[in-house]
């Protein structure tokens, strides 16, 4: 078992071993890395769009403002002119539908004034320009309305007069210049304006395109590291899947080999406890013989003595058959031991060969059964027995009834004389099987003989009690042969509690072998 | 009286010392019967199948045997026309359950185990001479 063990770890090692260099130098951190840039390049992206998008916006505004300015310019003129012609006319004919024209004209001058300075609030040097401009509408107005007041009081001469002048003509000059001026100032910002735009929808563009360019090559990158990934990712799988077969082909032979093993150390057992039984009882038989001569050679010796008659002749015929027994008793006595050790050999033998059969158990009842058999025993020396109840099982009958029986014949032998014995049984279910607890208040055992007490013919403590130092190794091979483990915790004199764990369910180990 | 008188014992034994006390108890019973001993496999067979004994035959056989199984001898027993009906009392150290199972099965008579309890193993073999005294056994053919 503990060589499984070993050979599962080390397996488990060789696959750690394997993985770092499955993947690539850095393969961890690479896909993560080049995520982020492909995020924060989209990221970059979207901002350029949007402040573009901002920025052609604010352009257009300002393109549309430029060319509401020189509508209102164009206007401006327009009613002046406008003004100024009305004005002529009316002067020639004195028509005053030429007058009505030239008020609705000369009304429509101040709202457009007005209009353009507001469109000039964030333009110095049109604003300059305007400021220039505006005293010459108004000195034009002046003059409009000074000739037509004059008209209108009957002094056509003076009107014509004024208007002769020339002031207004060259208000008029004065203002278109300045207008065509503002026009150009207009065209040349915008124009302006244009090109710069252009240059940064140039720069956006180039920006654009290589974010573009960069998510495509993260894109590609990705798209090869997780490629490689993957294919170090399905060779790992195929190198695990391979090394688990080959585990587990190790594992199955292993079991057939520690199977087989275990077979020839088994009928080795049997047949050298048949072997070594055949000449003990040549050695017994001879040695009653032998018993039985020294009956006839005393008798013979005391008739020898008795022809001789002899007074001085010592008789120590007594002391001699006292040695005499003495030496026969010791072979006898050893030879009875051996047998008892031999016999221990084969019945664990057996048991080890007998086919176990897993059939579904009430614990509680069989322990409670087994317990009844020590009760005489133990009510002798005034110890009590308690089964609590105990979890069921699939399990074979007769193997577990031994190791109850045994733990329990254990515990009866080595009670303490000075405090009421107790024993108690129970158990739990566990995760991973069922727990059983042998627990005494007896002698207890050295910690130091934990493990010694469960090998063959080793006993702890005091011999007062009969035994060969059979049933625990027998309680440990029945536990192994059932899947399971014993443990031992005990302190002298404060009682042992032997553990024992077994799978809920048996299933013989053998079985699948056995079929292959 | 005359009829078991001329029974012959074959005492198939390879150890020296069991064939003793098993003679020695068979007599202290009172068994005055010719034993021939067969001290392995081969002699054993050469006896019952070579022509060397004959008449009212009664085998006492030990299992273990250097040279083949007892088991194979029972078996070539039980099976032959001549000596099927002999009687045959194994006498074995072997106190397996399936071995025992076995024997019966071939049509072994009685099967005896040697126990290494003296008293025990000479009141078995004595008690089998005793009863060797009053059982009918058949001719050989």
């Amino acid at each position: 078992l503990a060589e499984l063990e070993q050979l599962v770890e080390n397996h488990a090692k060789a696959t750690d071993r394997d993985a770092p260099h499955q993947g690539l130098p850095g393969g961890r951190l690479a896909l993560p890395i080049l995520l982020a840039v492909g995020f924060l390049t989209l990221i970059a992206l979207s901002l350029a769009s949007i402040w573009l998008h901002e920025r052609a916006q604010q352009d257009a505004e300002r393109t549309i403002a430029a060319h509401a300015l020189e509508a209102k310019l164009v206007s401006l003129l327009l009613n002046l002119r406008r003004a100024e012609s009305s004005q002529r006319g009316y002067l020639l004919s004195g028509d005053p539908r030429f007058l009505l024209t030239h008020r609705l004209a000369i009304d429509d001058v101040q709202p457009a004034l007005a209009g353009i300075e507001a469109a000039l609030a964030n333009n110095p040097v049109q604003r300059e320009a305007f400021a220039s401009m505006k005293p010459q509408v108004i000195e034009k107005l002046d003059e409009l309305g000074e000739t037509t007041r004059r008209y209108d009081a009957g002094d056509t001469a003076g009107a014509i007069a004024l208007f002769k002048s020339g002031t207004g003509r060259q208000s008029m000059e004065n203002i278109s210049a300045i207008v065509e001026r503002m026009q150009e100032e207009g065209e040349r910002q915008l124009a302006l304006e244009s090109a710069q735009y252009q240059q940064t929808t140039r720069i956006v563009l180039v920006a654009e395109l290589s974010g573009a360019a960069l998510i495509v090559v993260v894109a590609l990158m990705s798209l090869v590291l997780s490629r490689r990934l993957m294919r170090a990712m399905r060779t790992a799988q195929q190198e695990l899947r391979d090394n688990n077969a080959a585990l587990e082909s190790t594992v199955a032979e292993r079991t057939r080999y520690l199977l087989e093993a275990n077979n020839e150390i088994q009928s080795f057992a049997s047949i050298v406890s048949h072997d070594l039984r055949s000449p003990l009882v040549n050695i017994m038989g001879f040695t009653s013989e032998l018993e039985t001569f020294r009956k006839d050679i005393f008798e013979r010796l005391a008739a020898l003595r008795a022809q001789a008659s002899g007074q001085d002749v010592v008789n120590d015929d007594a002391e001699l058959g006292g040695e005499f027994d003495e030496a026969i008793e010791f072979i006898k006595g050893s030879i009875g031991k051996m047998d008892r050790l031999i016999n221990a050999i084969l019945v664990i033998s057996r048991e080890g060969r007998r086919n176990l059969r897993a059939e579904p158990v009430d614990m509680t009842a069989l322990v409670r059964a087994v317990a009844d058999e020590h009760m005489h025993r133990a009510l002798e020396i005034g110890a009590e027995i308690i089964v609590e109840p105990l979890p069921a099982m699939t399990i074979d009958r007769l193997a577990i009834e031994q190791v109850f029986s045994n733990l329990l014949d254990n515990a009866v032998k080595f009670m303490r004389a000075d405090v009421p014995g107790r024993i108690h049984v129970k158990g739990r279910e566990m995760l991973f099987g069922v727990v059983y607890e042998v627990r005494d208040n007896g002698r207890g055992i050295d910690p130091r003989d934990a493990e010694r007490v469960f090998e063959l013919f080793r006993r702890s403590g005091m011999r007062d009690q009969p035994g060969e130092g059979i049933g625990l190794a027998h309680v440990r091979a029945l536990v192994r042969r059932l899947g399971g483990s014993i443990r031992l915790a005990s302190e002298p004199g404060q009682g042992c509690t032997f553990t024992v764990t077994l799978p809920k369910r048996w299933i013989d180990p053998s079985a699948d072998w056995k079929q292959q | 009286m005359n009829a078991v008188n001329a029974v012959t014992i074959i005492l198939v034994e390879d150890d020296d010392g069991h064939a003793r006390l098993v003679e020695k108890n068979l007599r202290r019973a009172g068994v005055s019967n010719p034993i021939i001993r067969c001290a392995d496999g081969e002699s054993a067979v050469q006896c019952l199948f070579g022509g060397g004994c004959a008449g009212h035959l009664l085998v006492l056989l030990d299992l273990n045997l250097p040279d083949m199984s007892g088991i194979d001898i029972l078996q070539r027993l039980k099976t032959d026309s001549k000596l099927g009906r002999t009687p045959v009392v194994v006498l074995t150290t072997t106190e397996d359950t399936i071995e025992i199972q076995r024997c019966y099965d071939l049509g072994c008579n009685i099967y005896i185990t040697k126990p290494v309890d003296y008293v025990s193993f000479a009141n078995a073999v004595q008690q089998l001479g005793l009863f060797l005294a009053v059982v009918q056994i058949p001719e050989t053919a």
